[in-house]
């Protein structure tokens, strides 16, 4: 899949979980101080892009993801 | 001991569910079993029935004595994913199903739903992962928007103290401590079936001192009386004022009903809380029963990983008595 798929894709699962605008997503976007998350909402963004994408993520690395930027990277390397 | 076994007195009554949702540690399940020989409440084992059936004939325990309830049960995951997206919109039924895969969520579903009366997990995992699980489903209480914890101190003259929050807010803004005033008042009532009076300390009584981080008590102070009226808030107080009558009568100009004569204290942030517990347990001789978890809207607990089944038990009655 290429990155820019990748990308919309995790903008659309950011926005429907945090309801956010996809707009004011960037890929520097921190969950937690740019976009509004409640730190307890990490374990449903996971679970979400692992629905979105077809994946089993390794949790505690993935909670650790901390920027939309950086969620791209780690899921991409779940679909090589 | 004494209070904590005033606390197993009044739930001898057994009738409260409870889930354990690390239903294949062995700890767990030799706590499952002395919950049901005291009579304290009903334990309830979550996970896969073959898991747990092996190790309770590891642990030489009788399948029959304990109801275990299956995490892959068709029809429960169905009902609880529906009342998952019910309480948390944003979320899919799909995504739902993917998190009650969870024991914790699964099981903090079965207390969102009425199913038992509360939780008790964090032998296997970590605080952090109870919180969250309790916070997905259960939510929080009224006039409450964080979870925080509180410690049952107990002097060696008997006089008891909730000191809060010892263990979870790293560094509270207003907000959030008055969500701990607030959750630690309402455990206090339910615990101690008495007045709570609450103070908020610094190291400013009444505006001896300036400095933001006395104004963040005096804002939590506000917060908290405009949340929840009827319960008796005052500070920003010295420990002294807050504890001493004489002390309260020297340096406040103004009657409080809480100076001199606080049962809960609850501390700037966690490094105030923290070392106060421990010093008073360590100096003064005290007991100290906790962490206890609040705040949610139906109780959940949180064990120490290092728990034994005798502090599994403790924390269970706690949690009972809360719900």
């Amino acid at each position: 899949m290429e990155k820019s798929e990748i990308e919309k894709r995790v903008k659309e699962v950011v926005s429907r979980i945090l309801g956010v605008d996809e707009d004011s997503i960037m890929p520097e976007s921190r969950f937690v101080e740019d976009l509004g998350a409640e730190s307890v909402q990490s374990l449903e963004l996971v679970a979400a892009f692992e629905e979105e994408f077809g994946i089993e993520m390794e949790e505690q690395a993935a909670l650790e993801v901390k920027t939309v930027g950086k969620a791209v990277e780690f899921i991409s390397k779940y679909l090589k | 001991m004494a209070i904590l076994d005033n606390f197993i007195k009044k739930v001898s009554s057994g009738e409260k569910k409870i889930v354990l949702p690390e239903g294949t540690d062995e700890r767990i399940l030799q706590a499952a079993v002395l919950l049901n020989e005291k009579n304290i409440a009903k334990p309830v084992l979550v996970g896969t029935p073959e898991e747990i059936e092996k190790s309770l004939v590891k642990s030489g325990i009788k399948r029959d004595i304990i109801e275990i309830v299956n995490i892959n049960d068709s029809g429960l995951i169905n009902e609880f994913a529906k009342l998952y997206q019910k309480q948390r919109p944003n979320v899919s039924e799909k995504i739902a199903l993917r998190l009650l895969k969870k024991p914790l969520i699964f099981a903090g579903m079965m207390v969102a739903s009425g199913k038992v009366d509360a939780m008790v997990a964090g032998a296997a995992s970590t605080t952090a992962d109870v919180i969250q699980a309790a916070a997905l489903t259960v939510g929080y209480q009224k006039n409450v928007s964080s979870s925080s914890s509180f410690f049952i101190m107990e002097m060696p003259d008997g006089k008891i103290f909730f000191y809060a929050d010892c263990a979870v807010n790293i560094s509270p803004s207003s907000e959030i401590l008055a969500d701990i005033g607030v959750a630690t008042a309402a455990s206090y009532r339910k615990l101690m079936q008495d007045e709570p009076l609450v103070a908020f300390l610094s190291f400013s009584s009444k505006g001896s001192a300036s400095h933001p981080d006395v104004d963040k008590v005096v804002r939590a102070v506000e917060i908290a009386k405009q949340r929840d009226p009827g319960t008796a808030y005052d500070g920003e107080f010295q420990v002294d004022t807050a504890l001493s009558e004489a002390v309260a009568r020297r340096k406040l100009k103004e009657p409080s009903r809480v100076a001199g004569r606080a049962n809960i204290l609850i501390f700037p942030d966690l490094d105030a809380g923290n070392i106060a517990y421990k010093i008073t347990q360590y100096l003064a001789g005290a007991k100290a029963y906790g962490p206890v978890l609040q705040g949610f809207a139906k109780p959940v607990s949180d064990l120490s990983r290092g728990a034994k089944p005798e502090d599994i038990v403790a924390v269970a009655a706690i949690t009972c008595l809360l719900s």
